[in-house]
């Protein structure tokens, strides 16, 4: 998202949360509205291929993520809620201060085990189970989440919407279940977005159509998570004044599957999903049909009240059918590591204080599938092994 | 839950309290975690519950959680965190002591809460876990 696009929608919206926010001054001092916030500084070092930033055998001072969330429920059954972001990722993040999301949340039906409610305006995208909170440091598993399933390259298509959602709940003896079911106009129109979809940053503008998003989720009484997120979103190609490119049209479609078994102290997780794309008309960019696999496999063991470690195996293949890329590289003469990753992550988190959590985390990667391309513009400078580490502390109130 | 003696050096049995304004006499433990993981929100006469909750580090809350909820309270704070970040929900109302968490579930209609013991006070209701 450009300077010149953090305009009208989000004017609006950002406007009439900060004059929401100056009422809220004046509301007693009780459980109606809330105001909570983060900020978040990170340091990334790495090897080869840069992250986030200059962090090729340097280190990268990048990554800053910080928040502001309010919300407030003037009835019972309404509740409005919003959170400003500012957000650096090196080359890839840039756009400084944003609204993240402004959506209003009518309950029409409730009971003490049921409810159905209806969810609008910019709202959060439901997509597995970190996306809707991927910018509050404390509710990842990590620094980083799994690129794989949660590509930060195309976080401008998952974060948030304007668009409309339909939404349930019901806890009974079986356990607790959700569903969602909406219609969103999701944001294609980014740099890294034309990277990870067209290959490289394009002159012209991705405008996205309506996409048909929908989750399933079922909290078992043994402490497992069952979780299936579909989405079919549509774009089309409105091609610069000097292009490549004609006026093509793109489809993405994605069935995500969600397992997390809690024990005790240690919690286990995995996603899978095989995103079908469909690229057609572009005319100097061959008609594509392909599916991409992603998948991870991670555990949480919170040794100690204040300390947990994380292990993370993260799979990425950019086209099914030609996991090692030769298929790619044969036909584009590119780099065949550019089609695949493979992932080991090793995490420590310490809560020093409830407000306070330090983390460290450290990538061996196989692969650059998910390298951010406007941090590593040079294709073939792009090496197929690095490394990675991170640290990051975090503060809440 | 097991291993929890492995974290709880606390003896300290905790009393769920309410507002005296809310109906029945006991809860369900099932109940009682739906309310504390914000998938309840309302009594069965559909009243707002209002949760209140002491530090995340305040023994008595550890207590709580462990032994009525059978969940550590770093699950309970990422499931407040992912709700509430998320707009889906409103994190309970924190607390800094125990004298406060009686003053407010006195004060507040549908209020719960939990103290350090199963003892009475004045304008406060004390649900049996079932």
């Amino acid at each position: 998202m450009t300077a010149s696009r953090f305009s009208g929608w989000n004017k609006l919206l950002l406007g009439g949360l900060l004059t929401a926010s100056s009422a809220w001054a004046d509301a007693p001092a009780d459980s109606r509205y809330h105001i909570q916030g983060f900020a978040a500084q990170g340091l990334i070092g790495s090897t080869n291929n840069q992250f986030f930033g200059d962090s090729r055998d340097t280190v990268s001072t990048d990554f800053t993520e910080a928040g502001l969330h309010g919300s407030w429920q003037p009835l019972d059954a309404l509740r409005l809620s919003g959170q400003v972001l500012y957000r650096r990722a090196g080359e890839s993040d840039r756009d400084g201060v944003r609204l993240d999301y402004a959506q209003a949340d009518w309950r029409f039906y409730q009971t003490d085990v049921t409810r159905l409610g209806l969810k609008l305006g910019k709202v959060k995208l439901p997509y597995g189970l970190y996306n809707e909170t991927r910018d509050v440091p404390f509710t990842r598993p990590g620094i980083l989440l799994p690129q794989s399933v949660y590509v930060d390259n195309s976080r401008d298509l998952l974060l948030a919407a304007p668009g409309v959602f339909l939404h349930g709940a019901s806890a009974q003896k079986y356990g607790a279940t959700d569903f969602l079911l909406g219609w969103v106009r999701p944001d294609f129109d980014s740099e890294s977005v034309d990277y990870s979809f067209l290959g490289n940053v394009r002159s012209g503008k991705l405008k996205g159509k309506g996409t048909l998003g929908a989750r399933l989720r079922w909290d078992t009484p043994t402490d497992t998570t069952l979780m299936l997120t579909y989405a079919d979103a549509r774009a089309d190609y409105a091609p610069g004044s000097v292009d490549a490119l004609a006026a093509g049209s793109m489809r993405f479609r994605n069935l995500l599957a969600t397992v997390q078994q809690r024990f005790d102290t240690v919690t286990l997780t995995a996603e899978y999903g095989e995103p079908r794309l469909d690229l057609r008309g572009f005319g100097a960019l061959p008609d594509t049909h392909r599916t991409i696999q992603a998948a991870y496999l991670q555990g949480e063991w919170r040794f100690h009240p204040a300390w947990e470690l994380m292990l993370r195996h993260d799979l990425f293949y950019r086209d099914k059918n030609d996991k090692n890329g030769r298929q790619f590289q044969a036909a584009t003469g590119l780099p065949a590591h550019g089609m695949f990753v493979r992932d080991w992550t090793l995490g420590l988190r310490w809560d020093a204080t409830p407000s306070l959590m330090l983390r460290a985390e450290y990538h061996r990667v196989d692969g650059t599938g998910w390298l951010p391309g406007p941090d590593n513009p040079d294709f073939l400078g792009r090496e197929q092994r690095w490394n990675m580490w991170l640290l990051q502390a975090a503060y809440r109130f | 839950m097991a291993s929890i003696i492995l974290f709880s050096p606390f003896a300290a049995s905790a009393g769920i309290i309410v507002h005296p304004g809310v109906e029945g006499r006991s809860i369900s433990t099932v109940s009682l975690r739906n309310i504390y993981t914000l998938r309840q929100t309302l009594w069965p006469n559909r009243q707002p519950i209002v949760i209140f909750v002491l530090p995340d580090d305040h023994p008595v809350h550890e207590a709580f959680a462990k032994e009525k909820l059978g969940l550590y309270p770093y699950r309970l704070r990422q499931t407040w965190d992912r709700l509430s970040f998320s707009g889906m929900a409103s994190a309970p109302v924190e607390v800094k002591d125990e004298n406060e968490m009686r003053a407010r579930v006195r004060a507040t209609p549908g209020a719960i809460g939990y103290t350090s013991k199963d003892t009475g006070h004045d304008g406060i209701k004390i649900l049996r876990l079932e």
